[in-house]
């Protein structure tokens, strides 16, 4: 594999159980579109629920919930919203951001030949593969999959909870070699950054993509341990009756504490975010470079941002708990530590309207995904403050504002992200370019119902609708909220139905679209100077890095207007 | 079709102008209701600018014959200086602001618990899937025979009084929430919580579950009655006697009554928290 030369490969070694970085990245890009598409899938059943609340879902209602008539009852409502949530964050964006496109990209773009395990790079997917069999497994259990909320809260997601059936052991089980397999993932991806840049490629040549990449994984390895020591505990008090986060009048021995589980979750918890949006934010800070024509505005700067966030990310997650009754020197503490990342953030931010100042802007489909993701971002960011502040987060909390605010961020941010990504690589990926048109249809018809769905979630959270509600309107003081939650379903069914068209477009042009050019973009970025397919080493003759990552319109350079990171640029011009 | 895509539209709206949160009947509630105005300005300023610069740049730097891109690549000390100064800028205009704001609150407010007689002092146990409620009784302390418990999920207060609440769930983990007072506060099983707050005006209000605490999550729902001070004694002396009065009946069914609670679940007031 060393050498780069083409070399025999089975069916079975190529694209089952291969340790090629493309081929891994594009496996963790259909079983990450799966889950994509099964927990969108979940969203829409739970706007059914919200609009017409108690009435037979229609079409699949029977199929689903043949026992209750096509009925969602209470149960089976908590265990949908406890699914989506779960699914969307763990098994769908996971494995697209720290899966297909971490793989994918990192080697191709630090100039490697592959990762620096590619076995366990094998391993990690197949470990995420049979996590998710598990999950899937769990979902056709008699009593069902677990109903505890994606953040399974003790004592309710363990035996005295009261939830029937082994939902709950069986959500922790596969959550935890979950976490296993993305700890093999980030071992890889640092060792790989750290190890494996090509000659010329110092950390400050490496792309932005790299950078939000790498400290993710960095975040992944300290943090993912953590949860999973939590998530055995858990498993434990499940399947063995432990008590580790039991207590009060069920606990039948002492010492145990449910708000133990709580610091553990949200220690890992907060980073999760960022371990989400960080590759976004590089992703898209590359893009906007590309597309604008223009190297990306303070790009030292905006690195060192996103290293200052990344610590900040570990130390500010009791603001996930400040109605728990914490300290109020905690309480302060955390609420001071958490404003303090609006600097860097307001930071990059502002880099990013600089990329774009004085260039030249190409509309095409990524640009767009990308420029949707800074108007995102922007609200999905300032509606934190109301959440980071704890008298304002006393009234929010719990509420649909949270969810309206998370979705900003983790949902609109990391899916239009998530897109951008896609209609970029793409063509490097599959040899074809996506249908430009379809590409913008799919654009709009996720951008505006998006908006108009997560906006007004914040609006009935800040009406007062809290979380969770298998019915809000028995409270008198949410029955006039019934009109907009109807009318939020039905924009969320129309962007669950946008996603049609990107799935048409996947389709057809992976049958019938246009043969790609080796730089369909004319980024500098190396992963674009190798042609389409990519052999198993990536490159013949291993690059030499000369340039940053940007070197866009740069009047040294004659007759176009980049380099690629590999060329001189006094020998281009 | 025709009115679909109407109501579709008004959605699209009506949701930012026209609903606002429950009418706030407490003393400190306005606190947090200038927290989240304040906020609401200054976002949606810098929201606007955000905006505004997006689709300037669209326009007037897209792509067309003629136009090229300048090479700028910011990272001149003027760009550093101007974007970090402009970091704190946003800083100092919103975060140190609410803080500001936020930590005056909880000192003033949120976190001092008021002492003194008229306090009336009011024991929570939520439970899977409703809310008992407990007071003191004439010898003033928790957890004795003369404990008057309200019937479930109903809680009566005086107006115009503190009221002090410490909490301790039965099972699991259980949020008191009540919007027009904008309180919210966890009750975990193991500990006591506790929270304060005083009505302004007289009326029956809701109590709502806030954390997830199993399938009936969604209807645990109480009752919050605000009385003048004279018509919360009265029901509490009612109460008083009624128990009084079954109080020798009691032994029958000593252990448990029909709704599962245990009758001695009260606990002696927690002075320290």
């Amino acid at each position: 594999m060393s050498d780069g030369t083409a070399h025999k490969q089975s069916f079975i070694t190529k694209y089952i159980f291969s340790t090629d970085h493309k081929m891994i990245g594009i496996q963790f890009l259909w079983f990450g579109t799966f889950w994509l598409l099964w927990g969108g899938l979940q969203a829409m059943l739970i706007r059914w629920q919200l609009a017409y609340s108690g009435q037979p879902v229609p079409i699949i209602g029977k199929l689903l919930f043949g026992a209750s008539d096509g009925i969602i009852t209470p149960d089976i409502y908590n265990q949908i919203f406890t699914m989506h949530g779960t699914i969307m964050i763990f098994w769908a964006v996971t494995p697209l951001l720290s899966g297909a496109f971490a793989n994918f990209v990192i080697p191709l773009q630090i100039g490697a030949r592959d990762m620096a395990f590619p076995v366990l790079n094998m391993f990690s997917f197949w470990t995420f593969f049979l996590s998710g069999v598990i999950l899937l497994a769990s979902h056709f259990l008699p009593a069902g999959p677990a109903a505890a909320g994606w953040t399974s809260y003790p004592p309710l997601s363990t035996p005295v909870g009261g939830i029937a059936g082994h939902g709950q052991a069986l959500w922790a089980l596969s959550l935890t070699l979950m976490g296993i397999a993305v700890i093999m993932g980030a071992i890889n991806y640092v060792t790989t950054v750290i190890r494996m840049r090509a000659p010329g490629m110092g950390y400050f040549q490496m792309p932005l993509t790299v950078w939000g990449i790498w400290l993710a994984a960095i975040l992944n390895a300290v943090f993912v341990p953590i949860i999973a020591a939590g998530l055995i505990f858990l498993l434990l008090e499940n399947v063995f009756g432990t008590q580790f986060f039991i207590a009060g009048s069920k606990a039948t021995v002492e010492g145990g504490d449910p708000l133990l589980y709580q610091h553990v979750f949200w220690i890992f918890g907060h980073p999760e975010v960022y371990i989400l949006i960080l590759p976004i934010w590089g992703i898209v800070s590359d893009l906007l470079s590309v597309f604008s024509r223009k190297p990306a505005f303070g790009y030292r700067v905006t690195a060192t941002c996103m290293c200052i966030i990344t610590c900040l990310s570990a130390i500010v997650w009791g603001h996930h708990m400040y109605t728990t009754g914490m300290s109020p020197l905690l309480g302060k503490a955390f609420m001071f530590l958490t404003l303090l990342i609006s600097i860097p953030s307001s930071v990059f931010f502002l880099n990013w309207l600089g990329t774009l100042w004085k260039g030249s802007l190409q509309l095409r489909a990524p640009m767009l995904f990308a420029l949707s993701v800074v108007f995102v971002f922007g609200i999905g960011g300032l509606t934190g403050l109301y959440l980071a502040t704890v008298t304002s987060d006393i009234y929010l909390h719990d509420s649909m504002f949270v969810v309206g605010h998370f979705h900003y961020t983790l949902a609109a941010s990391v899916l239009m992200g998530s897109y951008a990504a896609l209609y970029f690589w793409f063509p490097k990926m599959f040899g074809k370019m996506l249908n430009p048109l379809l590409g913008k249809i799919h654009f709009w018809g996720t951008f505006i119902p998006l908006n108009i769905v997560f906006y007004n979630m914040m609006v009935t959270g800040y009406a007062g609708q809290h979380r969770r509600l298998y019915d809000p309107y028995i409270y008198e003081f949410l029955q006039n909220l019934k009109p907009l939650n109807t009318q939020i379903s039905w924009w969320a069914w129309l962007l669950g139905a946008a996603q049609v068209v990107l799935v048409v477009n996947l389709i057809w042009s992976l049958m019938k679209g246009k043969k790609a050019e080796r730089n369909p973009w004319n980024a500098a970025t190396i992963e674009w100077t190798v042609d389409y397919p990519i052999p198993h080493g990536n490159f013949a003759q291993m690059p030499t890095v000369y340039t940053g990552p940007h070197e866009y319109s740069n009047p040294a350079i004659q007759g176009r207007d980049w380099i690629s990171q590999t060329e001189k640029l006094t020998a281009a011009s | 079709m025709g009115t679909l895509f109407q109501s579709l539209i008004h959605s699209a709206l009506s949701g930012i102008w026209f609903i606002k949160p429950p009418q706030d009947v407490s003393l400190d509630g306005y606190r947090i209701d200038k927290v989240i105005h304040y906020t609401d300005t200054v976002v949606a300023i810098y929201m606007a600018v955000v905006v505004l610069s997006l689709v300037y740049f669209i326009v007037r730097y897209r792509a067309r014959p003629g136009h090229k891109a300048v090479y700028e690549r910011g990272d001149k000390k003027i760009y550093i200086v101007a974007t970090v100064v402009l970091g704190f800028t946003v800083f100092f205009s919103i975060d140190a602001v609410i803080e500001a704001m936020a930590f005056k609150d909880l000192k003033e407010a949120f976190w001092n618990f008021p002492k003194g007689a008229n306090v009336v002092r009011v024991e929570v146990m939520p439970q899977q899937f409703a809310w008992n409620i407990r007071y003191a009784g004439p010898d003033g302390y928790f957890a004795t025979d003369d404990d008057i418990i309200a019937p479930q999920n109903q809680m009566h207060i005086p107006v115009d009084t503190p009221v002090v609440v410490q909490m301790a769930p039965m099972d699991v983990i259980h949020t008191f929430y009540i919007p027009h007072f904008r309180i919210k506060q966890d009750a975990t099983p193991g500990m006591i919580t506790s929270f304060w707050f005083q009505a302004k005006e007289s009326g029956k209000f809701e109590i709502a579950c806030a954390e997830l605490c199993g399938n009936g999550h969604y209807r645990m729902r109480g009752f919050l009655t605000v009385d003048s001070p004279e018509d919360f004694r009265a029901w509490l002396e009612e109460l008083r006697q009624e128990q009084e009065e079954t109080d020798d009946w009691s032994d029958w069914g000593e252990e448990e009554d029909d709704s599962g609670v245990p009758q001695d679940w009260g606990w002696p007031w927690n002075k320290k928290i």
